[in-house]
Parts: structure tokens; C-alpha cells; sequence
């Protein structure tokens, strides 16, 4: 990926994610058999919520919101801008610090809880995604994101079991549900972002719509040079992961770290033995 | 050369002396606060000179570490009766029978007992830099606990420096042992300083268990003498051990085990808490753990692929993952740091055992940049233990209302312990990706899973840390920055900027710098390149730009975050309409703490395991 794309990329993020955040709840509503609301709905809320009086519990924690709005957008062009992609996993954990630090930061039982779950999230999917990307150098020979989008190589044909693995760990990343224990808005009413309100739970919206670029591009990556089987993979996953949101019920946190530490660890690693087998 | 190496050994023992005689506070300080240029001064003559260097000794050192040995060994014996320790005592009878044997067959070896190379002298700017600030920070800390021994306290903190010194620049395995027993009778009295019920328990627990890693020396040189008649270091280095026997060199990995407190001999180094805090910082950061991975290092060329050294990887993979596990469900400050050096011990000798030169990079990284954070943090501990009054993390809430200094140090200390770009993310980093070119044959997967699960785990503990300390009340507006003390000040404040800048420049700091130490140890340059800020790796890069904007995102924005204002109007936090008095604690994990007797089965099996399959006992 040039550079100038990747920069216009960056910058366009938070539209982009917004309408993929429109599209899915009009997805998920006509998968409840309702209308739902227009595609640009998110934009609509956006502008509603500037217009809002701004409160606060104090200056730090805001401060802490817009921080993670920043960290998510530099963390999304270490993805996009072609380096590796350990270093933007890692990048990754560095702006999810400010969420929960922020979230540590009040005394508010429902967003210290909520930033606890937040790292037991990162807990439970970041060896996943580690030993995905082990797995993309294995077949294709480069950590560098912008090799491995020229590479002629097909990696989901090799690595099909760490793409599912991968899959089924997307939803801890965006916190839908069975792993949204973070959010969880039926019982700690939205973790860490429940005492942002007004711009600065903008910013905190706005940081998740670009944590969808983030975790999607991921998925694209899977594909190699084949920009459009990465395109097909994306809208698959993008349904997928809806289709297991509506259909599924949220566990306990237990439960999310045993499935990712004992059935997706070991789908990666039943993968890579295979393949080095199969390549001996 | 032989000087400037003599002086670094004898000099700290002559400051010793010199503070302990000395009758004022005043001068003791100076006196402390010379070691740290003088050291540091020494250290960088013996770095620049050409090394690697044998020193001959005359022969009446070799008859003084022999008396000294004997003298030691019946110290232990004498504690051990006089506390009715059994296992204290008849470890000591052991050693003194086990010495007696090995001196009686030693052949004799044109091999000088001294050698000087670049790990040696690496270890020398760690002691000289790290360990003396401790002894600095010390006289402050003695000050405010009791003034009346001090003296005595600093002159066996100075020491312990010159101590490790000597054994790091010995080659002479029997001299190592003297000195691998001498750090575990500085241990010793240290941890004992207090002299309460608790210390002298911890403190000859220390004892027994460190005695266990001489045993094992012995026993390996006993070994190495009848399989291969050689007893230094280099001459072990030219044998090919697998084709005869890795009993010698199991042994002294088990050495290293039990001194870097990998599990199940952890206990010692949890123990070693109940003395001052400046006793940790110097266990934890410059001497005694360190030598844990020094040793590993030192063999690492002949152990490489063998099965010792992936039993090694194992085991101490196995204690990444699971020290840090327990380190969750710890509420003493101290005994978190405590668990997340013995987590990074393993770390540090996992990437040691693999032995390719990357992942020797990266143990010297590892190495070096514990060494700067975690004596940072433990002389935190000390300072809000004598300026607050804080040990647990329960007192510590809202700690930074009261001291927004102190929390963004401990905070950035933690920082740095896991996240990008600090050193040891880095060093973290390359190891994951020397350990993928190893697994298209499908080994090294399992060091891949330890070290990422490992990874992931600190990261929850150390926010879980950071997130106690940032809390703080929506009606709390101005931050008041703490007076402390200056000595307390300026040694923190050399080790954040110490490891800030390290970080910054950790391109040129690996290849300028600890690349030569690699080409030391393994022969070869690790295969890496440094452009402005940019580390190239053999299969990838961190850019400058990254750095940077990772160091400003985490640097500068803690700090800013302090004076930010917004103008907006205040509510209070959201409790469903009720209005309840709040008493946030933290998570205490205790589903860990249930599976704790499980852990440590396992990290026996682990350990024999290491000395009988990886040994070749069997």
C-alpha cells in the first residue's frame, strides 16, 4: 500500500467505520426482522451528541477518552502505513491503556469493572492474534503488512484453521456478543464508557468505529495480494459476526478466557503443525 | 587492564570500608555518591580496552579463596545450629564435604582463573551504573529508618557490589562457587537486617535454598572434571558436550535456577521483602538474580539445541507464564515486583537458552533494561513506604492526589516493562520473531505461546497496579506536585531518564552496544541494523516514527494529562440514582490463588525434569 493511501485511509477512518457501523445495525435489525435505523444513523448521533452540554467526572478522565480516540487513529497507521504487523498488534494494547486507564480512573464501580474486563478481553484475544500473524509469516515469509499485501501467496488456503480461530476471536476484540462482557450494557451498563458523555464519549464512539478498520483490515490481510478474495473475506466475516452476535448470549468471563486459551490456541497450533508437516 | 579489573573488585570493598568507619552521615553520602563515577569510570575503561583478556593471579589468591571458601561454608554450618536450622546445617556439611572432594581432584590448569570479555564488563557497567544509585538512595532511606546503621547498611550494600563484580569476572568454576556462596551470604545478612522473628525465618530460607544452587555447582564440577579434567568456563565452552555428557552443565543450570528464583525456589527471593527496600532493589535489579542469567549466558554456546536448553525453555517459559499468574493475586506491592522479576528471570533465561544470537540480543536487553526499571520501581516502593506509608495496594487508592510524581514513575516503570517501545517490549518483540523462523518445523511453538501468554498477563497486573494508583475523586481538581526528598529525587530521576532515553535510542544502543557483547558469546553479530532511530531485524522493522509517536503518546500524555483542564460541568459518577458511599477495591483473583498447589507440582516435575532428562541422568 502506498503511502498516500494509507494516510487517506487513516484520516477517512472514522467515516469508514462509521458507515460500517450504520450498515451493521441495519444488518442486525433485518436480522431481527426489524427496519432499523438509516445507514448514516451513527453520523446523525455524532452531530447530536457535539451539540450536547458537556459533563464530566473530571478533567483526567476525559482527558484519558480523547487520548484513546488518538491512540486508536496512530495505532490503526502503524496497520495501515506497511510496518509490522506485531508492532501494530502491540500498538494496539498501547491505546486500549488510555480506555482503561481512564476507566480506572473514576470512582465508578460500573467503569472499574468495565476496564478490569477490558484487559481480560486483550487477555483472552491477543495470543490469538500474535500466533495469526506467526502464522502469516510462516506462509508468506514477512511480519512487513505491505509485503504481505504483494505476496502471490493465499494464506487462508494454508492457514483456513487460524483464519476461523482468528474469526471467532473478532467478536472479543469489537465486544459483541458472547464475549461483550466489557460492555455488557444489560449489566455494568457499558464498562468504561459509561461516565464519558457529551464530546468527550464522542471521541470514545468515534475510537470504536476505528477499531473496526482496525480489526477488519486484519481479515483482509488473510487474503495476501488477492485484493478481491480480502474484499469477499471481510464481508463474510462482517456477517459472521453479526449472525453470532444476534444468535448468541453473553458468558462469563471464564468462559471467554477458557475458549480462547483452549479451543483457539490450539486450532493456531494444530494449523502450524499440519503445515509443517505437510511442507516437510 | 589487570589494575582497572582489581580495582573494580576492591574498590567497592575500600568505600565499604570507608563508610562504615566514617562518623558522619555527610561524608558517608559523599563517600556513597563517589562509587557511582568512579565505578562507572572504571567499567567504561575496561568496555573501551581490548577485550576479551585473561588475568593471571599469583598463587596466595588461590590458597585466600580456598581459606575463604572453608571459612564461609563454616559461617553457614555455625548459623545453622545457631538458629536450629537443619537443612541450613546439613547443606553446609554437604558443601564442606563436596569442597573437600573437588579440591582433591582439581588437576592442574594453565587456564587464569580471571577472564574479562565483554559480558563480564557488560555486567560491570549494570553493577557500576544500577547498583550504586541503590547504595545512594540507600544513605537517604537508612536516614529516615535508623540513623544509628546506616553505616552498616551501605557498607554491605557497597559490598555486595564489589562481589559481583568478582564473580562475574571469574573463570575458574571454583572460584565461582566461593563467589556464587558469597552473594548468598550478602544475601543473607541482608535480608536479616532487621533481626525480627520474620527476617531471620525469610533470611535462612534465603540461605538454605542458595545453598542448594552451590551444591549443584559442586556437583558440576566434580562432573566436568571427571568427564572433561577442565573447570573454567572457556575450557567447558570448547568441549562438545553432547557427545560425552551434560551432567556438568545441567547441574549448573539447576545453579541458575535456584539463584534467579525460578520456581519452586522462588520463595527465597519473596521472602527477602521484610528487609528495607533498598535490600530488594539491589537483589532484584543489579547483583544476585542477575547472575541466574549471566551463568546461562556463559554456557549458552554449548547447551544450544540440545535438550537441556529446551528443557530449559520450558521450564522457565513455564514460570513466565505462571509467576506472573500468581503475581495477580498478590496485594503487597512488593511481593507483585517480587513475582514480575521472577516471571522476567525466566523470560530473560528462555531467550538465553535458545542461544541463537537475536534472542542472546534480546537476553542482554532483557537484562540490562530490568535491571534500570525494576530498581526504579523498588526505590518507589521505598519512597512510599517512608513519604506515605503505603505497602498494600488497598492504601495505595488515590494515591495520586497525594503524589502525582510518584505514580507517573511507578507508572511509567510498569509502562515500560510491557508496552512499545521500551526496551523490553522490544526485546520481547524480537524474540518472537527469532522464535517464528524456527517454527516452520514446527518447533518453538510452545516458547511462541509462553511468551505471548507470559507477555499478556504482566500487562493486566501492571494496569491492574496502574489502576488503583490513578484513581481519584471527581471533586479533586488541582494536582499538587510532592516534595520529596533530593536524594530521592535524583535517583529515580536518573533511572526514568535512563530508561527513556534507552528506549529512544534502542537501535544504536543494540547494535552499537550490546551487539558486541552477542558477538562475544555466540561469535556473531546478531543479524540487526540501526538507521537514525530505525531497528532493522532479519525479517522486519520498528520505525523511527513509531518510537517517537509510542514515546510521546506515553510520555507526554501522562504528564499533560496532569494539567488539562477542560471547562465543563461536573457530575457525580453514575451509581443507578443511588447514593451509596463507594469503596472501590481491586480484583483479587483468588480462582488463581485455588490453583496455586497445582502450579508449583508442575514447576517441580518441570525442574527435575530439567536436571534428570536435560542433564542426562538417565
Amino acid at each position: 500500500m502506498s503511502k498516500e493511501l494509507s494516510v487517506v485511509l487513516t484520516l477517512l477512518s472514522p467515516f469508514i467505520g462509521g458507515l460500517v457501523y450504520g450498515f451493521e445495525r441495519i444488518v442486525r435489525a433485518r436480522m431481527q426482522n426489524r427496519q432499523g435505523p438509516p445507514i448514516l444513523q451513527p453520523f446523525y448521533d455524532f452531530f447530536k451528541l457535539m451539540d450536547k452540554r458537556s459533563i464530566m467526572i473530571h478533567s483526567f478522565h476525559a482527558f484519558m477518552g480523547i487520548m484513546y480516540l488518538i491512540g486508536t487513529w496512530f495505532s490503526l497507521y502503524v496497520l495501515l502505513s506497511g510496518g509490522d504487523i506485531l508492532i501494530a498488534i502491540f500498538f494496539h494494547v498501547l491505546s486500549l491503556a488510555f480506555l482503561v486507564i481512564g476507566g480506572f480512573s473514576v470512582r465508578s464501580p460500573y467503569s472499574v469493572v468495565g476496564a478490569m474486563r477490558e484487559l481480560i478481553h486483550m487477555l483472552a484475544y491477543e495470543p490469538v492474534f500474535v500466533l495469526a500473524a506467526v502464522g502469516l509469516y510462516l506462509v508468506t515469509g514477512t511480519f512487513q503488512v505491505s509485503e504481505l499485501l504483494k505476496t502471490d501467496t493465499v494464506p487462508i488456503l494454508t492457514l483456513p484453521l487460524v483464519f476461523i480461530a482468528f474469526l471467532l476471536s473478532l467478536p472479543a476484540v469489537l465486544k459483541k456478543s458472547p464475549f461483550d462482557i466489557a460492555e455488557a450494557h444489560q449489566e455494568i451498563i457499558g464498562g468504561p464508557e459509561i461516565e464519558y458523555s457529551g464530546k468527550f464519549y464522542e471521541a470514545v464512539y468515534t475510537a470504536k468505529w476505528i477499531e473496526y478498520v482496525y480489526a477488519f483490515f486484519f481479515v483482509f490481510l488473510f487474503a495476501g495480494g488477492n485484493y478481491f478474495l480480502g474484499a469477499v473475506l471481510v464481508v463474510l466475516s462482517f456477517f459472521i459476526v453479526n449472525l453470532i452476535d444476534n444468535a448468541t448470549a453473553r458468558v462469563n468471563f471464564r468462559q471467554m478466557v477458557s475458549f480462547h486459551w483452549y479451543i483457539l490456541i490450539p486450532l493456531v497450533v494444530v494449523n502450524l503443525m499440519l503445515l509443517a508437516l505437510w511442507r516437510a | 587492564m589487570e589494575q582497572i579489573v582489581g580495582a573494580l573488585i576492591v574498590l567497592p570493598w575500600i568505600f565499604a570500608i570507608a563508610v562504615f568507619l566514617s562518623p558522619n552521615h555527610r561524608l558517608r553520602q559523599i563517600l556513597t555518591f563517589l562509587s557511582l563515577p568512579v565505578l562507572t569510570y572504571l567499567a567504561f575503561k575496561v568496555w573501551n580496552s581490548n577485550l576479551p583478556f585473561f588475568v593471571e593471579t599469583p598463587h596466595w589468591v588461590e590458597t585466600a579463596v580456598t581459606v575463604f571458601d572453608y571459612l564461609l561454608l563454616g559461617y553457614f554450618l555455625y548459623q545453622g545450629i545457631k538458629f536450629r536450622s537443619f537443612l541450613v546445617s546439613v547443606l553446609a556439611v554437604a558443601q564442606l564435604f563436596l569442597l573437600t572432594w573437588v579440591l582433591l581432584i582439581l588437576p592442574h590448569s594453565a587456564t587464569p582463573p580471571i577472564y574479562v570479555d565483554r559480558l563480564t564488563s557488560f555486567m560491570y557497567l549494570i553493577v557500576a551504573t544500577v547498583g550504586t544509585i541503590i547504595c545512594i538512595y540507600a544513605t537517604k532511606y537508612m536516614e529516615q529508618e535508623n540513623l544509628d546503621r546506616e553505616n552498616r547498611f551501605v557498607a554491605i550494600l557497597l559490598w555486595f557490589l564489589g562481589v559481583m563484580n568478582f564473580a562475574v569476572s571469574v573463570n575458574n568454576i571454583e572460584w565461582f562457587f566461593a563467589l556464587f556462596e558469597t552473594t548468598t551470604l550478602a544475601s543473607y545478612i541482608l535480608i536479616r537486617f532487621r533481626w525480627d522473628e520474620i527476617s531471620v525465618k525469610n533470611a535462612i530460607r534465603a540461605l538454605w535454598m542458595n545453598q542448594v544452587g552451590g551444591i549443584a555447582i559442586l556437583i558440576g564440577i566434580l562432573f566436568a572434571v571427571k568427564y572433561y579434567n577442565v573447570y573454567n568456563f572457556t575450557d567447558i565452552l570448547k568441549i562438545n558436550a553432547t557427545a560425552i555428557s551434560m551432567i556438568p552443565l545441567g547441574f549448573l543450570s539447576i545453579s541458575a535456577l535456584v539463584k534467579g528464583a525460578q520456581m519452586p525456589f522462588h520463595k527465597w527471593l519473596l521472602g527477602a521483602m521484610v528487609a528495607p527496600t533498598p535490600v530488594s532493589a539491589i537483589l532484584h535489579s543489579a547483583t544476585m538474580v542477575k547472575i541466574a542469567p549471566y551463568l546461562i549466558l556463559r554456557i549458552s554456546p554449548v547447551i544450544k539445541g540440545t535438550l537441556l536448553a529446551k528443557l530449559l525453555i520450558t521450564t522457565t517459559g513455564f514460570v513466565f507464564v505462571a509467576a506472573g499468574l500468581l503475581a495477580l493475586t498478590q496485594d503487597n506491592f512488593k511481593r507483585i515486583l517480587a513475582y514480575s522479576t521472577i516471571s522476567l528471570l525466566g523470560l530473560m533465561m528462555l531467550t538465553a537458552s535458545m542461544g541463537s544470537s537475536v534472542a542472546i540480543l534480546a537476553s542482554l536487553l532483557l537484562i540490562f533494561f530490568h535491571a534500570v526499571v525494576k530498581a526504579l520501581l523498588f526505590l518507589e516502593a521505598g519512597i512510599m513506604e517512608k513519604e506515605f506509608h503505603v505497602k498494600y495496594i488497598e492504601e495505595m487508592r488515590r494515591l495520586i492526589e497525594k503524589a502525582p510524581i510518584t505514580v507517573f514513575f511507578i507508572a511509567l516503570g510498569f509502562m515500560s516493562m510491557t508496552i512499545v517501545p521500551y526496551g523490553i517490549f522490544i526485546a520481547k518483540w524480537i524474540t518472537l520473531e527469532e522464535a517464528s523462523n524456527f517454527i516452520s518445523h514446527g518447533a518453538y511453538i510452545a516458547s511462541i505461546i509462553f511468551i505471548t501468554i507470559g507477555g499478556v498477563i504482566l500487562t493486566l497486573l501492571y494496569f491492574k497496579v496502574i489502576g488503583v494508583i490513578s484513581r481519584k475523586r471527581g471533586e479533586f481538581v488541582s494536582f499538587k506536585l510532592e516534595k520529596l526528598p533530593f536524594i530521592y529525587m535524583f535517583t529515580t530521576g536518573l533511572y526514568v531518564i535512563s530508561t527513556i532515553v534507552g528506549s529512544l535510542f534502542i537501535a544504536h544502543f543494540s547494535t552499537d552496544f550490546v551487539n558486541l557483547v552477542v558477538k562475544d558469546i555466540t561469535g556473531e553479530f546478531a543479524n540487526i541494523k540501526a538507521e537514525s532511530l530505525t531497528l532493522i531485524t532479519p525479517v522486519s522493522q520498528i520505525y523511527d516514527w513509531q518510537i517517537l509517536g509510542a514515546i510521546i503518546l506515553l510520555m507526554i500524555v501522562p504528564v499533560s494529562a496532569y494539567f488539562v483542564y477542560f471547562k465543563a460541568d461536573r457530575v457525580y459518577e453514575y451509581t443507578c440514582g443511588e447514593n451509596i458511599s463507594l469503596n472501590i477495591g481491586t480484583y483479587n483473583f483468588s480462582c488463581i490463588s485455588k490453583i496455586e498447589p497445582f502450579i508449583e507440582t508442575i514447576a517441580v516435575a518441570l525442574f527435575v525434569l530439567t536436571l534428570v532428562l536435560g542433564g542426562g541422568l538417565v
